[in-house]
């Protein structure tokens, strides 16, 4: 007998039922069914109507304690009232207007002063524009053509950075990409001779999160080598650190690897949610980037930039990073021992502030998504197939919570597959 | 863009391929089938591009692929004229076996008209449940050839297929036909029944969706949101096929 009962879905669906009458696929992209790969879809909630700290509710009124934190944004909790109170004071002088608010010189201020390899911070909206940006910016530093990707690579989804073979995408959209394996610099060296040396750049995230495999971390070494190689061949160094960005360390996650990129991405975790990203580098690269032509409709609104500067300060109070490990290490300690119990084999990959899982009783990740779905429809929010997420509301009460939920679904599909025991 | 090469690929393997399928479920060319004598053999010999060998006899036809020994031989020129005698517009003519000539006049062009109605129905035609659903699992079967072809053949196809892990996908309608898209260093090969240990699974609910999938009348991913096509397993290799399947539609169009 399950501990957690199994929720509901039937507002969910009703939504969703209407949704997709006026939007396409209903709900597009990563926070939906199809790319966000609910197997099967009838154990996922599809809207939320409310969210606090680290949880949300759904739309039938089912509570989750969420380790995706919309995929990121969440790094202080839902709510957070600072955060809040900051954005809204902002709000009450002014937004969206015509002559940008002193708050931007102000939000770069703090961002120079808290990330170890910037000069400068550009703003905009998503990771995709700062990684666009970051790449116009090599070639336009370099005058030169190609880009350097490391397998398994993602940069968000402008044509430029999907794949050849993706609805849309021209041959030509993706000619100058070229894709070499991750921790092999003797890969590097032959790519580079084989471009002729017409290369602008090497973009990557910092350590291997791709998708449906184990997270391969970095090393210190590692990316010390690769400065090395980009120096010694006039290419700009580019860190995504979209997705890890202010998890691993404040600084930078260059800095956690003991390096400066020349240009490095931030989105998600900059601002608990409010919509800015930025772009930030050294001061060899300021010229450069001020003579692109490069800009957005909402890309200088305040309230995002007050918002950025509580969160950045608020994290550095809490130190984030460390709360973020030791307590993305102790849950994920806890899933493997729940799992052990019941006889699955739980592989815990990446950083704890961004934890990978995969089942590895079979090939096919089948029990996985099997146990996923488990957890998702008893309330534990994770993922099928993609890192997590910790933020700092999260508390040693949600993690007992959390681990007692996973164990509770383990239960649940030993219990579907006695075949496992033979 | 596509090209004539694959095309030819997807001519011969997938489209002259569904005949196997045809005369096992289709009463009308068992018919056609009972009239012959004796077994014929037919190549299709294209240079530059592919070769197979159809065996006719009573009881059904089976492709093997690559050039057999053969009752009647007909070597084609080029890809661009070997799709010009599926569409019709070129006119096929044997190198050997023009004692068997009657076959290719009347008992082979029979079947492919019946294979063509079926491929190319009438409104009025699948309103017929019956006919519906032999429309539907030929053409099922054809696009899952047809599949493979593209991963091995189309240069943005082999794309998808070189991000493709080893493996069998199995692809399917429930309570309907089957086939496995087995990958091996990312070379595809389909097979036309259910595999029996897949990494991956895409599974549509009925053949009503199949079929509405299979014509562009509904969208993939709403199905995949309302759970009516189901998918499971090393989904890495069931997104990279789904791309592949995006290029099925336009070459078969």
């Amino acid at each position: 007998m399950s501990k957690f009962p199994e929720y509901k879905h039937d507002k969910s669906h009703e939504y969703f039922d209407r949704a997709i009458k006026v939007i396409p696929s209903g709900i597009y992209g990563h926070l939906g069914p199809a790319e966000g790969l609910w197997v099967p879809v009838s154990k996922w909630p599809f809207y939320s109507e409310k969210a606090q700290g680290t949880y949300f509710w759904d739309v039938d009124g089912n509570k989750y304690i969420d380790f995706m934190c919309a995929y990121g944004p969440n790094v202080l909790g839902y709510n957070d009232p600072d955060v809040d109170a900051a954005a809204m004071k902002q709000l009450k002088l002014g937004n969206c207007t015509t002559s940008p608010s002193k708050v931007m010189v102000e939000c770069a201020e703090n961002l120079v002063d808290t990330v170890a390899s910037a000069d400068w911070a550009f703003f905009c909206k998503n990771g995709s524009d700062t990684t666009t940006l970051a790449v116009m910016t090599a070639r336009a530093h370099t005058h030169k053509k190609k880009i350097f990707f490391l397998k398994g690579f993602y940069h968000g989804d402008f044509q430029w950075a999907q794949k050849v073979d993706y609805p849309g995408i021209l041959p030509e959209d993706v000619a100058n990409n070229v894709v070499v394996p991750w921790f092999n610099l003797q890969a590097l060296e032959e790519a580079y001779e084989a471009c002729n040396g017409d290369v602008a750049g090497l973009i990557a995230q910092p350590y291997d999160h791709g998708n449906f495999k184990d997270n391969e971390v970095a090393s210190t070494e590692y990316w010390q080598a690769v400065r090395k190689f980009c120096d010694d061949h006039g290419m700009v160094l580019i860190f995504d650190d979209v997705r890890a960005g202010f998890r691993l360390d404040l600084q930078g996650s260059d800095h956690y690897y003991g390096i400066k990129a020349d240009l490095i991405c931030f989105c998600k975790a900059l601002a608990n949610g409010y919509n800015m990203s930025a772009l930030c580098g050294g001061e060899h690269m300021k010229g450069t980037v001020s003579g692109l032509t490069y800009t957005g409709s909402y890309w200088m609104s305040a309230v995002p930039f007050a918002a950025s500067i509580a969160c950045i300060n608020k994290m550095k109070k809490l130190n984030t990073p460390k709360m973020f490990r030791e307590m993305g290490t102790k849950l994920t300690d806890g899933f493997k021992a729940a799992a052990a119990e019941h006889g699955f084999d739980l592989v815990v990959s990446g950083e704890p502030a961004l934890f990978y899982l995969r089942i590895a009783n079979d090939d096919s990740l089948m029990l996985h998504q099997e146990w996923i779905a488990e957890c998702v429809s008893r309330g534990l929010f994770l993922a099928s197939h993609h890192n997590h997420f910790m933020n700092a509301a999260v508390t040693d009460e949600d993690i007992k919570k959390a681990i007692e939920i996973a164990e509770d679904a383990f239960s649940v599909v030993e219990k579907r597959h006695p075949e496992l025991k033979g | 863009m596509t090209d004539s090469r694959t095309l030819a690929y997807i001519n011969l393997y997938a489209v002259l391929g569904t005949l196997e399928n045809l005369c096992e479920l289709d009463s009308k060319a068992k018919e056609i089938l009972a009239e012959m004598k004796k077994p014929v053999s037919v190549c299709f010999d294209v240079k530059g591009g592919p070769a197979a060998t159809i065996k006719f006899t009573k009881n059904g036809c089976r492709m093997e692929d690559g050039k057999q020994p053969c009752d009647i031989y007909i070597p084609v020129a080029s890809c661009e004229k070997f799709n010009g005698i599926i569409d019709g517009t070129v006119t096929p003519i044997p190198a050997k076996g023009f004692t068997k000539i009657g076959f290719l006049l009347k008992t082979f062009t029979a079947l492919t008209d019946r294979l063509t109605e079926l491929m190319k129905p009438t409104e009025e035609a699948l309103k017929d449940p019956a006919f519906f659903d032999l429309s539907t699992t030929l053409m099922f079967y054809t696009i899952s050839v047809a599949l493979s072809q593209i991963g091995n053949q189309d240069a943005i196809g082999k794309a998808s297929a070189s991000y493709m892990l080893d493996g069998e996908i199995s692809f399917l309608i429930k309570d309907g036909p089957a086939a496995t898209l087995r990958v091996k260093d990312n070379h595809l090969i389909t097979i036309k029944q259910k595999s029996a240990k897949p990494r991956a699974i895409m599974q549509f609910d009925n053949m009503q969706l199949a079929n509405d999938l299979f014509n562009g009348k509904i969208n993939a991913m709403e199905c995949i949101g309302k759970g009516t096509v189901e998918i499971r397993g090393m989904l890495s290799m069931v997104d990279n096929m789904n791309r592949i399947l995006d290029r099925v539609a336009l070459y078969l169009a």
